[in-house]
């Protein structure tokens, strides 16, 4: 069935269903393409073309979703008796909206022309390259265990009985490489990933060098004796751990009590030189949008400024909750979701202080280039961590020796007070519903467990 | 769904331009989750998934192209896109299916789409009751089911054309303990592969949900652990997860066929301690990862990886048996229809040894007991993984002691393997959800108690 008969048929079989009930559609359809590359050939070829519709009903301040990747006569009855069967089982007594459209919304170029212009064989040569450069790096780099590009397009429409009506559409271009080098019976792998809007900012010699570097460096790596140390954690480590710990900056989590910032707002969190920004609008990343997951129109704010809480993160149901507007951070991670709360590109803001120098204001310590284990080792209710990680010794203000086989342990609400200083480096991790990013943080101590 | 004449034709399409083997794998996916927070239900869900992926070889390359349209048009057109990445003329002759039907080992009896919602919104408060009666410390139960029915068809150009259908449920309990602004959590999930007749004999909810609910009262008066290298005892059930990272991926055909795996080239090698014997089975009845085929439609099997310390087998799917000069074990797997398959792990265990629990405790050296895991991961080329421990205890002369909070478990595969010291002889398993390259799939890990001379413990 084509897609607006399909959805009028929606609207008109709920409207049917009784007094009251509205209903609101989020359409996705989005096409990918991803090559991988071994030993200068094609491993993998990978397109694909998908569509996806979820139904939403809103009777009594109750909603129920749900989804069909089919338009067909039966999806019809399927998505209206099934969300209308979810939306009474509800029991909450919290009230859920649906709503009705921003007078405006913010005008965001989030799709390249660019990337979409780019061909099939542009990207798998693209690809090629990336893995001959990261063979030529060093001689110990023997093997190159994943070499891939990708690309994908991403269109996004909501409607609903109440006249909200808006789409956007993303597109981005990205690829990784995982390198593995070896010297007699030592091993150790390197992984570097980009992402872009813009093909010709794309620096695979950088890509292919940063991946032999992060191998190579912890060939040699050793434990270091158990105990306190200072941390200068490198951007990406310092983004893995916001990404980690984003759900405590939830006000749906605040209001469970699965948060301590529950009623903070407005106090000293954290230290005085960290600021940490929600920016729906960031240019060129795939998570920004000019609507959220209710269709509220997205803004740029500061979450964290100067210390501060300034505000927990919103959808219409928790703001209500709390007697504040929305932030418009109402998230669906797919139409096949339900609406939740997430940040968007949420990272914090950096300082102008260089590398060099973020080593020096750390003296005696230790880098941190690596965390594992984020799912179990991190527990997101407490703040409580414990993970395993790599890195160097930082001594007299300088790297010195590879460090592996060591774990980190702290409290991300005590790290967060502790941070010492701020650095310039800002860089993001992969865009999905959300994008964390930061610049490389120096935190006054953590624990290590090594030798 | 897809019939075996435009099965036929599709991969006729497919194999056009020279690939030397094309498959078809067609899906339709019903699945329903409702959640309860605090006594209340507070969202339910139902999601519909349907479409197909298209692979073609050529050698030892692959494309792989999925669609939402499985009509013979739009299988037609994704064969067409699929053939157009391979270069060359066509090598296959003509196509012909002959229908398989499966041995069926797993009884279905109580389909979860059909199971009223209030059925399901009682079981999940009576879980809610039940974690909250364990200690006035409980205070928030989140509860929730979830399931999904998937059928699965698959057609190759060797003349295969079979399908499965896969039904899985799953219960979900997460308790939490709060005291003076400090809270932990603790939390269970069994399932299998089966329908609501999961919660009619085999899982009992109020069991799983006092069990969640004292794991979290029990950390909420735990210390944190100490720091160090020291012996530590793993229990049985979820403890596995410790085979499953350290030694499980690294013996995927995946990481093994590429030289990516520090157990690469070592089949018929002492690569464990003598008393250490691990299996991956799919063909145990209605286990969570268990199936009748794999996702490349060849029945499952039974594997013996490790058998007295010797490493015996690896995991293999069909292309990286290419690569490696191997049949193929069942091992093919994939979330769903829009990941293309590689080898993945099943119901992976360490069989049962010889060795009596409470002699494994007595006999142990100062150190650690990790009564219940949290998971984990590995990187496959060096083998480091490392762990969460979810309830954990000191042992104090050769008895359990006080329990401990956040820690973890660190080191590398091949070298744990090596120190595993005893293996106790009641072996159970647990479940979860696994993910790697073709996606997020269900597996059961399994293992008796075991103590591992020393490992790095993390904590503060």
């Amino acid at each position: 069935m084509e897609r607006n008969e399909f959805v009028r048929r929606l609207f008109a079989r709920a409207g049917e269903a009784g007094e009251g009930i509205a209903s609101e559609v989020c359409y996705e359809s989005g096409s990918s393409f991803e090559v991988s590359v071994k030993d200068g050939e094609i491993l993998q070829y990978s397109v694909s073309d998908s569509t996806g519709l979820g139904f939403r009903v809103l009777r009594n301040g109750r909603t129920g979703t749900a989804s069909t990747q089919i338009l067909d006569e039966e999806a019809v009855a399927q998505l209206v008796d099934g969300a209308l069967e979810n939306a009474a089982l509800v029991e909450s007594e919290d009230e859920q909206f649906m709503f009705p459209g921003s007078p405006e919304y913010p005008k965001l170029a989030l799709f390249s022309p660019a990337v979409e212009a780019m061909t099939a064989a542009e990207k798998i040569g693209m690809a090629k390259r990336l893995e001959q450069l990261a063979l030529r790096q060093d001689p110990r780099i023997q093997q190159v265990e994943e070499c891939a590009v990708f690309s994908s397009s991403d269109a996004r429409t909501m409607t609903n009985t109440l006249g909200l009506n808006v789409s956007t559409e993303v597109n981005l271009l990205g690829g990784y490489v995982v390198v593995v080098a070896r010297e007699g019976e030592k091993v150790n792998t390197g992984f570097k990933v980009f992402f872009t809007s813009d093909p010709a900012q794309v620096d695979l010699e950088a890509v292919a060098k940063a991946a032999a570097k992060e191998a190579i460096d912890g060939l040699d790596g050793a434990p270091v004796p158990s105990g306190r140390y200072r941390v200068l954690l490198r951007n990406d480590v310092a983004g893995n751990l916001l990404a980690t710990f984003a759900g405590i900056f939830s006000a749906d989590n605040a209001q469970r009590g699965l948060s301590r910032l529950k009623g903070r707002e407005g106090e000293r969190i954290a230290a005085e030189c960290v600021t940490l920004m929600d920016d729906p609008h960031r240019a060129g990343s795939a998570s920004s949008t000019p609507f959220d997951g209710e269709g509220v129109a997205t803004r740029v704010k500061a979450v964290i400024e100067g210390g501060r809480l300034n505000t927990l993160l919103h959808n219409l149901k928790t703001a209500r909750k709390q007697g504040v507007e929305t932030t418009a951070n109402a998230a669906r991670e797919s139409y096949a979701s339900g609406v939740g709360v997430a940040p968007t590109n949420f990272y914090f803001a950096p300082s102008d202080t260089g590398f060099d120098d973020m080593l020096e204001q750390t003296g005696d310590g230790l880098l941190i280039t690596d965390l594992q284990g984020m799912h179990a080792g991190a527990n997101p209710i407490t703040g409580d961590f414990s993970l395993a990680a790599k890195g160097f010794r930082i001594e007299g203000g300088r790297l010195t020796a590879p460090v592996n086989q060591i774990t980190v342990a702290g409290n991300y609400y005590e790290l967060l007070a502790d941070i010492e200083a701020v650095g310039g480096d800002l860089d993001f991790r992969s865009p999905g519903t959300s994008c964390f990013g930061s610049p490389s943080l120096l935190v006054k101590g953590l624990s290590v467990a090594g030798a | 769904m897809m019939t075996k004449s435009t099965a036929e034709q599709v991969l006729r399409e497919a194999l056009r331009t020279g690939g030397d083997f094309a498959e078809i794998f067609c899906e339709d996916r019903s699945s329903g989750a409702m959640g309860l927070v605090d006594g209340r239900v507070e969202a339910a869900n139902t999601v519909r998934r349907h479409g197909a992926g298209i692979r073609i070889y050529r050698g030892l390359n692959s494309v792989y192209v999925h669609t939402n349209d499985t009509s013979l048009a739009g299988l037609t057109a994704a064969a067409r896109k699929a053939a157009d990445a391979v270069e060359g003329e066509r090598c296959v002759g003509d196509i012909h299916l002959t229908r398989q039907l499966q041995r069926n080992l797993h009884q279905i009896r109580e389909l979860p789409m059909d199971v009223a919602g209030s059925r399901m919104a009682k079981l999940l408060r009576d879980c809610d009751l039940a974690a909250k009666a364990v200690s006035p410390e409980i205070s928030q139960v989140r509860a929730s089911l979830s399931h999904w029915d998937s059928e699965v068809l698959i057609a190759n150009s060797e003349g295969l054309f079979t399908g499965d259908r896969r039904v899985y449920t799953r219960l979900f309990v997460n308790a939490v303990a709060s005291r003076d602004g400090d809270s932990q959590s603790g939390h269970e999930a069994p399932g299998a592969m089966m329908g609501y007749e999961l919660f009619s004999g085999r899982v009992d909810p109020g069991e799983a949900a006092r069990s969640a609910a004292t794991k979290a009262v029990t950390m909420l008066h735990a210390d944190p652990c100490p720091a160090g290298v020291m012996p530590v005892v793993i229990d049985g059930g979820f403890g596995g997860v410790i085979f499953h990272e350290a030694c499980g991926h690294s013996l995927e055909a995946a990481a093994v066929a590429f030289g990516n795996s520090e157990f690469a080239g070592k089949l018929g090698t002492q690569i464990a301690s003598p008393i250490v014997t691990a299996v991956d089975d799919g063909t145990l009845a209605n286990e969570w990862g268990s199936l009748n085929i794999d996702d490349e439609g060849i029945p499952t099997t039974r594997l013996v990886l490790i058998e007295d310390g010797v490493l015996r087998n690896y995991m293999v799917d069909q292309l990286n048996g290419r690569r490696m000069g191997l049949p193929s074990t069942g091992s093919g797997r994939r979330q769903d229809y829009t990941f293309a398959p590689t080898s993945r792990m099943r119901n992976t265990f360490i069989a049962p040894g010889e060795d009596d629990e409470a002699e494994i405790i007595a006999s142990c050296p100062d150190g650690l007991y990790a009564r219940s895991m949290g998971g984990g991961s590995v990187n496959p080329v060096t083998g480091e993984f490392n762990f969460a421990v979810e309830e954990g205890y000191l042992i104090r002369n050769g008895r359990i002691d006080a329990p401990v909070r956040g820690a973890s478990l660190i080191g590398r595969g091949s070298e744990i393997l090596r120190k595993i010291d005893r293996v106790g002889s009641k072996m159970w398993m647990a479940q979860g959800m696994c993910g790697a390259a073709s996606g997020s799939i269900p597996t059961n890990v399994g293992q008796p108690m075991i103590r591992v001379t020393d490992i790095t413990v993390g904590g503060r």
